[in-house]
C-alpha cells in the first residue's frame, strides 16, 4: 500500500477520516439501538482495516514461516490441518510448538481485530 | 410491518378482533423478528411480545415458530420461568409463523446485565439461579409430543453428534482453520468417558443474553428456538464461555457468578451429578461451535444472501473465541504434564 507515496492523505488518514466522521457526527444522532450497534461495528472495522494496512505484509510472511518451521514442515495451511487431522500433534512432543504457533497467529489477527482483548486477557495472569 | 398489519396478524392467532394500542420492536437475534406489544384482547388489557420468522431463516436445526411454543408451554408446566405461552399461528401464504407470549419486564442484553447499578442484588444471586433453572429444564419428561427436538442420530452419543454437526458446518465452509483442526482433533481424542449418559431437553443457548433478568432477579429463560436432545453438560458449560461473560472474565459464569454457585444450584434443584471433565469438554466443543458459527455468519453477508456489516465482522471477532480455544486446551495439557 506504500506504492505511491505522494498520494496524501494516505490510505491509513482516509480511513481514520472516515471512523472519525462516523463516531463524531453519526452515531450520536442515531436513536435506533439496532442501528447505532451496527454502525459502532462500521466504525470499528474501519479502524481494524487501518490497523491491518499499518501492519503491513510482515504478519502474513511471519506466519507463513513459522508454519514451515512446525515439526514435519507443512507447506501451508492446507497441509497443517491435514497433519492434524492425521495426529502428527498428538503427542506433547508436538503438540506445545504447535499451540505457541497457533496463539502466536490469533494474537496477530487480534492486534487488528481487538488489540484490547490481548491487554485483557493476559492481564488475569 | 406496522400497528395495522399487527393487529390483522394477531386476530389470525387470537380467533378475534385485537386492538394494538402500542407496538415497539425489540432487539432480537439474528434470525427472529421480536415485537413489544400493547394491545386489547376481549376487552382487557394485555402485554405481550410477539416473535416470528425472518424471511431467510438461517439454521436448519433450529425449531419452528409452533414448535418452540409447544417447547415453552411444556417448560412453563414443568416450573421454567419462561413466559407464558399464549397464541400461536403456523403461518399463510401471506404471514410468516409466529406465536405470541406475555411481556415479562427484565433485561436481556448481556452487556448491560452485568453492568446496571439496579442489577446488582440479581447478578449476586444469578449463577445459582441459573442452576436452579438448568435442573428443571433437564428433568422435563422426553415424551411422544416433544419427537420433533433435533438430537443424535441411532447408536450415537450428544459429544459424537456435537462433533459430527460442527466438523460439517466447518468444512461447508471451506477454509483452512488450524485452530479449528486442532480442535476437532483433540476433542475427538479426548472424550471424557462418562459421556454416554442418559440424552436430557438441552435448552441449546442457556447464558447472559438469553436471561431476562429483573431487579428481583431472574425473570424468564428465553431464546428457545435451539433446543435439542442432548447433554446436560452441554447447556452447563454454554453459560461460561468467556465470550458470554462480557468483559467481566473473571466472573466465569456470565460475568456474573461463580461455576461452584452454578453447580450448587443445579444440585439444590434436583440436578444429576456434574462431571467437571465433561464440562471442560463441552466447554472447547462450544468455543469452537461459537468460532464456526461466527465464520457461518461472515459467509451469509459474503455470499449475499444477507448483506451486513455486522455479520462480516463476525468472521474476525472469531479471532477471539479461537485463542480462547487455544488457551483452554493449553491450560489442560499444563494440567495432565505436571
Amino acid at each position: 500500500m506504500k506504492a505511491i507515496p505522494s498520494l496524501r492523505p494516505t490510505a491509513e488518514e482516509l480511513l481514520d477520516a472516515a471512523r472519525e466522521h462516523i463516531v463524531t457526527k453519526v452515531i450520536p444522532t442515531i436513536a435506533d439501538p439496532q442501528l447505532r450497534f451496527q454502525t459502532l461495528v462500521a466504525a470499528h472495522v474501519l479502524g481494524v482495516v487501518g490497523r491491518e494496512l499499518s501492519a503491513g505484509s510482515a504478519p502474513f510472511k511471519h506466519v507463513q514461516s513459522e508454519v514451515r518451521a512446525l515439526p514435519g514442515a507443512p507447506a501451508d495451511d492446507g497441509a497443517l490441518c491435514a497433519a492434524i487431522a492425521a495426529g502428527a500433534f498428538d503427542d506433547e512432543a508436538a503438540g506445545a510448538p504447535l499451540r505457541q504457533h497457533l496463539r502466536m497467529r490469533t494474537e496477530l489477527a487480534l492486534m487488528a481485530w481487538n488489540p484490547l482483548f490481548v491487554m485483557r486477557v493476559k492481564g488475569e495472569r | 410491518m406496522n400497528a395495522q398489519h399487527l393487529e390483522e396478524t394477531l386476530s389470525k392467532a387470537v380467533g378475534q378482533p385485537v386492538t394494538v394500542t402500542r407496538a415497539a420492536p425489540l432487539a432480537g437475534g439474528a434470525s427472529m423478528e421480536t415485537w413489544s406489544l400493547d394491545a386489547t384482547v376481549n376487552g382487557a388489557p394485555e402485554r405481550l411480545v410477539l416473535r416470528r420468522d425472518m424471511a431467510v431463516n438461517m439454521y436448519a436445526a433450529a425449531l419452528t415458530r409452533p414448535q418452540e411454543f409447544h417447547l415453552l408451554e411444556v417448560a412453563h408446566r414443568a416450573g421454567v420461568k419462561v413466559p407464558l405461552p399464549r397464541w400461536c399461528y403456523a403461518g399463510d401464504a401471506a404471514t410468516r409463523p409466529f406465536f405470541v407470549m406475555n411481556r415479562v419486564d427484565g433485561e436481556s442484553v448481556g452487556r448491560k446485565v452485568v453492568k446496571l447499578p439496579e442489577l446488582a442484588a440479581a447478578r449476586a444471586a444469578m449463577a445459582r439461579e441459573m442452576g436452579r433453572q438448568l435442573a428443571r429444564i433437564h428433568a422435563v419428561t422426553l415424551t411422544d409430543d416433544l419427537a420433533f427436538l433435533p438430537r443424535p442420530r441411532a447408536g450415537e452419543r450428544p459429544f459424537e453428534e456435537a462433533l459430527r454437526s460442527t466438523r460439517a458446518i466447518a468444512d461447508g465452509l471451506a477454509h483452512d482453520n488450524p485452530v479449528w483442526a486442532y480442535a476437532l482433533r483433540w476433542l475427538a481424542t479426548h472424550a471424557p468417558d462418562e459421556m454416554g449418559r442418559a440424552p436430557v431437553l438441552v435448552h441449546g443457548d442457556f447464558r447472559v443474553g438469553n436471561l431476562l433478568v429483573a431487579p428481583s432477579g431472574l425473570a424468564a429463560v428465553i431464546d428457545w428456538e435451539f433446543a435439542h436432545v442432548g447433554d446436560l453438560h452441554e447447556d452447563l458449560a454454554w453459560p461460561t464461555l468467556r465470550d458470554w461473560r462480557f468483559e467481566r472474565d473473571a466472573l466465569t459464569v456470565g460475568g456474573v457468578g461463580t461455576v461452584d454457585d452454578l453447580l450448587a444450584g443445579y444440585a439444590e434443584a434436583g440436578g444429576a451429578p456434574v462431571d467437571r471433565r465433561a464440562m471442560a469438554w463441552w466447554e472447547i466443543m462450544g468455543n469452537l461451535r461459537w468460532s464456526v458459527m461466527c465464520h457461518a455468519q461472515a459467509e451469509r453477508h459474503l455470499s449475499g444472501k444477507d448483506r451486513s456489516v455486522e455479520f462480516a465482522s463476525l468472521g474476525r471477532k472469531s479471532a477471539e473465541i479461537e485463542w480462547e480455544i487455544v488457551d483452554l486446551i493449553e491450560r489442560h495439557a499444563q494440567e495432565h504434564t505436571l
